[in-house]
């Protein structure tokens, strides 16, 4: 009896270390996800889900093989759920992946693909059809939709992952003295007439986790969280953010897990 | 009273162990910094080095609500005074109509495919995150209104200077704000400065028009 109420103890002690952010009920937050929802109707994106449906069973890659035996966290072939608790830790990798570093990973071990040349096409040129990456991964999240963010740091490796990316999220850098919280730790913020999400916000930081991959209306494709955080660091005036990096990693597994309990709903409609 | 104290040195041993298992700051800098050193690429070394902090930086990257100490206040003070250079001219107001442009000017300095994007300044970002002259709608709010600047605060030298060192280096009137020191940060030269300064103050300027 007494034991229990220790490691109860020592259980909300622990939890709380972590600090997800607080709820709070926000005004913006609510008028800027009712004017993201009347754009996401008649989302465009919705096509991407058939192109990376098909290449998801197609036998393709040198060794002509479907993609049916990647193993995204819950076994292979097990997409329902998977990327709602990615970024996880991996044992055969040994590291922390997100949805689409995963993806590569299976792309290139199990159909035999160039890793390099599947990271140069990874994030497509505005006005294209798309990568294969980007409908791939809009597909496979896709069929978490419905279902919530349920990142868990049990891992060693992800406790390190998400202690570097809220480091990072605070970190001050370049001619322009931003962190990411500079632009995502306020409420009813814009750049020139750009909204920005607060991310120390628990309703709107779900609102960004549960809806990429996303279609983007200003370059007519399908994006993901990776090229997300590509972009932000160019504004930023920073130098290139490498696709797959830890740190992008590390910034995902942060925001994705204090986003845990939103409901899946890819792709989202951006501007 | 010793079960006690026994009771507590259990419980903390418990939590030691039950939580060490996130790694302490020292660490996690560490991790985070190794990464940032192998996650980025640049046209060239030096544009590489912007991802290093500067003291000032590093005291301002405060996680969560985790408040500056007096100390560390007074010395990002400190290094922002040290910071700022005058316009070699001695005079803090420019051009009211260059200032114009730059302040709506959001680009330079950024890099993409292996580039960095070629011009001949920087633009001001001012627009991004202030509103600026009346009526004009695609305008930021990080930053408080300008519009009205000079009418409210006349054009006197006292406050073309403390205009010129806010923008040059902000962090010396509050330090750690989410204002970039555009000149301390070398984003923007002296002379252009002095240019933006005309815009906030001179009466002709559109900031200052009803
Ligand atoms: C200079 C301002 C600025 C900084 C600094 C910045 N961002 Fe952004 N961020 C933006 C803007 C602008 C958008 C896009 C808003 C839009 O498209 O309407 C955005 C969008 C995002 C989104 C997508 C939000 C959504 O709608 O789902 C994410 C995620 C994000 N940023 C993460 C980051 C991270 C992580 C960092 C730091 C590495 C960062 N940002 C730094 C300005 C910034
Ligand atoms: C990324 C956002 C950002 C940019 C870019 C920016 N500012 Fe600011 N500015 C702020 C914030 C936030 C404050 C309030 C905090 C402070 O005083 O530092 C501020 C404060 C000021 C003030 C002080 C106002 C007062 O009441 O004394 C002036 C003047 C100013 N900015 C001018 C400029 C000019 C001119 C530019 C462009 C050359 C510029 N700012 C660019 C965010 C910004």
């Amino acid at each position: 009896m007494k034991r229990w109420y220790g490691v109860a103890t020592v259980t909300i002690i622990c939890a709380s270390a972590i600090y997800p952010v607080a709820a709070q009920n926000n005004k913006a937050g609510d008028g800027l996800s009712i004017g993201r929802q009347m754009l996401a109707e008649d989302n465009p994106g919705e096509l991407w889900i058939d192109r990376g449906k098909k290449l998801y069973y197609e036998r393709r890659g040198p060794k002509s093989v479907s993609l049916e035996q990647c193993d995204f966290g819950l076994g292979a072939g097990k997409l329902e759920g998977a990327s709602a608790q990615l970024p996880r830790h991996f044992a055969d990798t040994d590291n922390v992946q997100d949805l689409e570093s995963r993806l590569v990973t299976c792309m290139v071990q199990l159909q035999g693909f160039n890793r390099e040349a599947l990271i140069k096409r990874a994030i497509s040129p505005a006005g294209s059809e798309g990568s294969d990456v980007e409908a791939l991964a809009l597909f496979i999240t896709s069929r978490s939709n419905g279902m919530k963010m349920n990142l868990a740091l049990d891992h060693p490796k992800m406790r390190e992952m998400y202690k570097a990316g809220e480091y990072l999220f605070h970190r001050r850098a370049g001619q322009t003295d931003f962190a990411c919280v500079q632009c995502h730790g306020e409420a009813n913020k814009r750049i020139r007439l750009q909204d920005l999400v607060n991310m120390t916000d628990k309703k709107q930081i779900q609102e960004v986790v549960s809806t990429w991959p996303a279609y983007r209306g200003a370059h007519f494709v399908v994006r993901t969280m990776q090229w997300r955080l590509y972009d932000c660091f160019w504004q930023m005036r920073l130098p290139e953010l490498k696709y797959l990096s830890d740190t992008s990693i590390a910034l995902t597994t942060y925001l994705h897990y204090q986003g845990n309990g939103a409901v899946i709903k890819a792709p989202g409609f951006k501007r | 009273m010793r079960r006690a104290r026994f009771k507590w040195m259990a419980l903390g041993l418990l939590v030691a162990s039950g939580c060490a298992t996130f790694p302490d700051q020292a660490t996690t800098r560490q991790t985070a910094e190794q990464m940032l050193s192998e996650d980025f690429t640049a046209p060239s070394p030096a544009l590489l080095k912007r991802l290093a902090q500067d003291r000032s930086q590093q005291i301002c990257s405060k996680i969560g609500s985790t408040k500056l100490t007096e100390e560390e206040a007074a010395e990002v003070v400190r290094l922002s005074r040290e910071s700022i250079r005058y316009p070699s001219s001695g005079i803090f107001a420019g051009d009211w109509k260059r200032g114009n442009t730059l302040a709506h000017d959001g680009a330079g300095d950024r890099i993409q495919f292996g580039k960095l994007e070629g011009r001949k300044e920087n633009g001001g970002l001012c627009q991004n995150c202030h509103a600026l002259a009346p009526g004009e709608i695609n305008v930021g709010n990080v930053g408080p209104s300008l519009t009205g600047y000079g009418t409210q605060r006349g054009n006197s030298e006292a406050i073309a200077k403390y205009t010129y060192e806010k923008i040059y280096n902000a962090w010396t009137y509050f330090p750690c704000s989410n204002m970039p020191r555009l000149g301390a940060t070398g984003h923007l030269t002296p002379e252009q400065i002095t240019h933006m300064v005309a815009f906030l103050i001179d009466p002709q300027s559109p900031i200052n028009k009803k």
